[in-house]
């Protein structure tokens, strides 16, 4: 399973959305690989699943392959584990 | 880097106009300790538009930041503790941290420690309830780890 965090420019937001998927998997007691990178090589990207916000699931709808979770708040660890279970809940 | 953030960089006021204003007014302290040039405080203001609200992390705080750029001389973090909630596109917004990175490398420690600090949602409620920005810069020395 490999997670991609992403945001605009892949150095601030989607580093502390990873953060908080790491902690969150850690305490579901479940196992991804976690990246994080910008909304352009997302595009090219391969992985299982991404988490990022509403705007970015909208803009990269229909353009990956990648299952799309939208994330409001990045450091929000109870919405990242809803969006968690639901991942792994459907594979 | 010793710590997070020094003294000389949290500030706290009791309104602004708006979002741009806070994000102008966060960042003076890194423009004139000189880690950032202008443009950068535009190209913050332009990702919030053109990317959305998603700096806003975590309920009532933000994280304005850029792409590592010219712009930028030294990767650092500044604080402003707004009293009055600032509207950020309907999120409401009382505690900005400037984020200026210089490459994509340097600042990943420090957002590690930044990351753990913003899961704890009372860490936020606690520099909201800050009398002084001594006690803010207590408050993130003692709780902020630096890895």
């Amino acid at each position: 399973m490999k997670i991609l965090a992403v945001c605009g420019f892949g150095v601030g937001s989607s580093l502390i959305l990873k953060m908080t998927i790491t902690k969150a998997l850690k305490e579901l007691g479940l196992d991804a690989e976690v990246v994080n990178t910008d909304i352009t090589d997302a595009k090219s990207y391969r992985a299982d699943a991404i988490f990022t916000s509403p705007q970015f699931v909208s803009d990269l709808t229909g353009s990956v392959k990648a299952t799309l979770y939208p994330i409001n708040k990045y450091s929000d660890k109870e919405e990242v584990k809803q969006q968690l279970k639901t991942l792994f809940n459907q594979n | 880097m010793v710590e997070a953030i020094p003294c000389s960089r949290i500030q706290i006021v009791e309104a602004v106009d708006d979002y741009q204003a806070a994000i102008t007014l966060a960042a003076k302290p890194l423009l004139e300790e000189g880690f950032i040039e202008t443009p950068y405080i535009q190209a913050m203001l332009d990702a919030l538009e053109t990317h959305g609200p998603y700096i806003v992390l975590a309920d009532h705080f933000a994280l304005p930041h850029a792409r590592p750029s010219e712009a930028v001389k030294q990767t650092g973090l500044s604080l402003l503790l707004v009293r009055e909630a600032v509207d950020v596109k309907t999120n409401p917004v009382h505690v900005f941290i400037v984020l200026a990175a210089k490459d994509d490398h340097a600042h990943i420690k420090v957002l590690g420690g930044l990351a753990e600090f913003l899961m704890e949602p009372q860490n936020i409620q606690d520099i909201i309830a800050a009398s002084t920005r001594d006690d803010v810069h207590t408050l993130l020395k003692e709780r902020w780890t630096l890895t």
